[in-house]
């Protein structure tokens, strides 16, 4: 049986815990069937070393509920971020790590793996009653990772291969710069790691209406954006909710859709079998792999740039002779321009007129009416006139408005 | 790409604690607050007995270290490739920096690979030279706590003259504006940053110490109908509140929200969104909220 350790080496199964301590919150521990009880204590406790704070406990009719409930107004640094900060390592790998920059401590230290090992075991590890062994395949293998990473410069001198580290290089943020972008740039958990190399500062930033679970997917968001830059596909398991098991896809990323109203994240990709762009959620893919070089990337992404002028959310069907119109008028009374001043702000890709003194119209032509009607529900209480060409979303709508006449017992309601 | 053992907590704690043990700084007291300063609650039980006994072979028992130089690690490729890809964000600009030592280096995104689709149209004026430059001065004072004389424009159009105490910045992504937290004015408390028109810093003896404004903490009570996905929904819609969610039965749940006087409309339309399958439980004053709404759709005559 394996002991109890505060880092993971697997984050797809703190992902899922954390999404469903804090989205939902309401499962108790035998509800988490699918796991064993054993996985479920250990991540509980992970989750509760990390997030204390924000971890909360109720006890009900099915046991104890554990739940994550936390004001992003008030939290000023994105708590997610801490369990990418949990990543397992070998003690090896930790020890290699000072060894090797205390060692390199400056660019003009140049050395080859052979006066690297021997300083290894010198200078180092000789201090110690049982000294590790690294052989040169290991400190070779580090050596390597670490100029992908880019921290270390690997120089050939005739047949020899030299090693030195990186410049160092100032950072062109101050604290407050990375602050901010660490909470609202994409990927933003790399500015919170920076962060963590400055200084202590007083946080002079607050965040309001911030999402904060995007932070669970930033390794699948940061491949993504690798994939796009290398106009290559991906292949990836999605956990989507319509399948029963898990897909495998393999799809090229064209672009990233983020919903600032709603913390959702998705990528558009293209789909070779049924040539279609496809919007999929983030938080539902795991184990993106770079795949093969996309050669019609650009005509792709061209084909969803066309696309974008009549989408309202994600849906990209690409079919304009199947676009459906949708038109509302709202009533906006003479002291009420604040009514106009959302529909403009608010009307995305839409267009909205004057009808009259009191009377303002939005419409659009897109792929999917059912993305508007959220939006549309918002202006319940002055909507004076509705037209959809789908007439079946139109009736839903008017249908849920009766439904809430009946819900909350106004007079008369109930009946279309 | 981005879960690596290099940004962990831990590597972060051990530079800390070898940091510490190379200025002579070994007692237990100091390396402990170290480690919890660092890492996670529960890091203390591994980090300083690892280094103790030697599993991590960089500190020996007598507590003094092999190595020789505070340390310290370059930026990695993926550090720089994002501060390279968010000096391409327009927002940038508000902060005085430069990213010449950055010029080789490959964004990891550009502004064409993502969009943020449903932002409100009116965000703040980023290339204005004016909005940059009171942002920036209005974002000193708030690091020197420095009082401001401001003027800002009101709701109807008028010019309003006063002074505050910056506490913060707080930025709406959804609204994409800046509002500056202060205390100190009967108008003050919270200031749309584009509508200030000028500030400069006040000096004046008169101004006396302020305080925040108390957060007008309230609660609501909403009934989830598992419908079309609506459960999903609206648990990740109000996941940025304090909340607290209770199954009810298979099929609905309800969902204890605690959310800040002043954002009250903005919570009432927002659960609009959601029709019939989220209704209000709790308070009756907060129902009838809805229920005025409703009731002003009915004389609509929509249907």
């Amino acid at each position: 049986m394996s002991v109890y350790n505060e880092r993971v080496k697997n984050f797809e199964k703190v992902r899922a815990y954390m999404r469903e301590f804090y989205v939902y919150g309401f499962k108790s521990r035998s509800a988490y069937d699918e796991k064993s009880a054993r996985s479920y204590d250990d991540e509980r406790r992970r989750i509760e070393s990390w997030l204390g704070d924000y971890m909360h406990f109720v006890r009900t009719s099915e046991g104890k509920n554990v739940f994550l409930s936390i004001d992003s107004r008030t939290t000023v640094h994105n708590p997610f971020y801490k369990a990418l900060k949990a990543k397992s390592f070998t003690d090896g790998d930790i020890t290699l790590h000072f060894i090797l920059f205390d060692i390199l401590h400056t660019p003009a230290v140049v050395l080859s793996l052979p006066q690297i090992l021997e300083k290894i075991d010198k200078d180092y590890l000789c201090h110690f009653r049982a000294p590790m062994l690294f052989d040169a395949s290991t400190v070779r293998k580090k050596l390597k990772e670490y100029t992908e990473e880019g921290i270390i410069v690997a120089e050939k001198s005739g047949r020899t291969v030299l090693y030195h580290r990186a410049e160092m290089q100032n950072l062109p943020f101050d604290a407050d710069a990375l602050h901010y972008f660490s909470e609202i740039a994409p990927c933003g958990a790399v500015g919170s790691f920076l962060l963590d190399k400055q200084k202590l500062h007083t946080e002079r930033f607050c965040f309001k209406h911030h999402y904060i679970t995007g932070a669970l997917d930033s390794d699948v968001l940061a491949v993504s954006f690798a994939a796009m830059q290398q106009k290559c596909e991906v292949t990836a398991v999605n956990y989507t909710r319509r399948a029963a098991t898990p897909q495998l896809v393999r799809i090229v990323p064209l672009r990233v859709f983020i919903s600032v109203q709603n913390g959702r994240q998705y990528l558009l990709a293209y789909q070779a079998a049924g040539d279609s762009i496809k919007a999929y959620r983030l938080d539902y893919l795991a184990q993106m792999q770079l795949g093969a070089p996309c050669l019609q990337f650009d005509t792709l992404r061209a084909r969803l740039d066309a696309a974008q002028p009549h989408m309202w959310g994600v849906n990209c069907r690409e079919n304009e002779n199947r676009l459906e119109h949708v038109e509302f008028t709202v009533f906006a009374g003479k002291n009420e321009a604040y009514i106009v001043n959302r529909l403009q702000r608010e009307k995305r890709i839409g267009t909205v007129t004057k009808v009259d003194d009191t009377h303002y119209r939005f419409s659009a032509d897109v792929y999917d009416t059912s993305e508007l009607i959220p939006w549309i529900r918002t202006f319940i209480c002055r909507i004076t006139q509705l037209r959809f060409s789908n007439r079946t979303a139109e009736n839903r709508f008017k249908h849920d408005i009766a439904e809430m006449y009946r819900m909350y017992g106004i007079e008369g309601g109930g009946a279309l | 790409m981005i879960f690596s053992e290099l940004y962990s907590a831990y590597y972060n704690a051990v530079a800390a604690v070898l940091t510490a043990v190379l200025r002579g700084e070994t007692d237990e007291k100091t390396l402990q607050e170290t480690v919890q300063k660092y890492a996670f609650s529960e890091s203390i039980l591994t980090i300083l007995p690892a280094l103790k006994t030697e599993k991590w072979q960089l500190l020996n028992r007598d507590m003094t270290t092999p190595i020789q130089h505070v340390p310290s690690m370059p930026l990695t490729l993926l550090e720089k490739r994002w501060l390279k890809a968010v000096s391409l964000d327009p927002r940038i600009r508000l902060f005085d920096v430069s990213f010449d030592s950055l010029r080789e280096v490959e964004p990891l995104f550009t502004p064409n690979d993502y969009v943020v689709f449903d932002r409100y149209a009116d965000g703040d004026p980023y290339f204005d030279e004016g909005y940059i430059a009171r942002f920036r001065m209005i974002l000193q004072a708030v690091r020197d706590r420095q009082p401001l004389k401001i003027e800002s424009v009101n709701r109807r159009g008028q010019v309003v003259e006063m002074i505050i105490s910056p506490l913060r910045l707080e930025y709406s992504e959804k609204d994409d504006k800046f509002r500056l937290i202060t205390a100190g004015c009967r108008y003050g408390g919270v200031i749309n940053l584009a509508r200030i028109v000028f500030c400069t810093p006040y000096d004046g003896a008169e101004f006396a110490v302020c305080y925040e404004r108390d957060k007008r903490s309230q609660s609501v009570t909403l009934k989830i109908c598992d419908e079309r996905n609506a459960l999903e929904r609206c648990m990740l819609h109000f996941a940025h509140f304090e909340k607290r969610a209770e199954r009810i039965d298979k099929k609905h749940y309800q969902v204890h929200i605690c959310y800040d006087k002043s954002d009250e409309t903005e919570l009432v339309i927002r659960i609009l969104s959601f029709g019939p399958l989220v209704e209000v439980v709790s308070p009756d004053a907060f129902r009838q909220l809805i229920v005025a709404r409703l009731q002003n759709q009915k004389g609509c005559e929509l249907f």
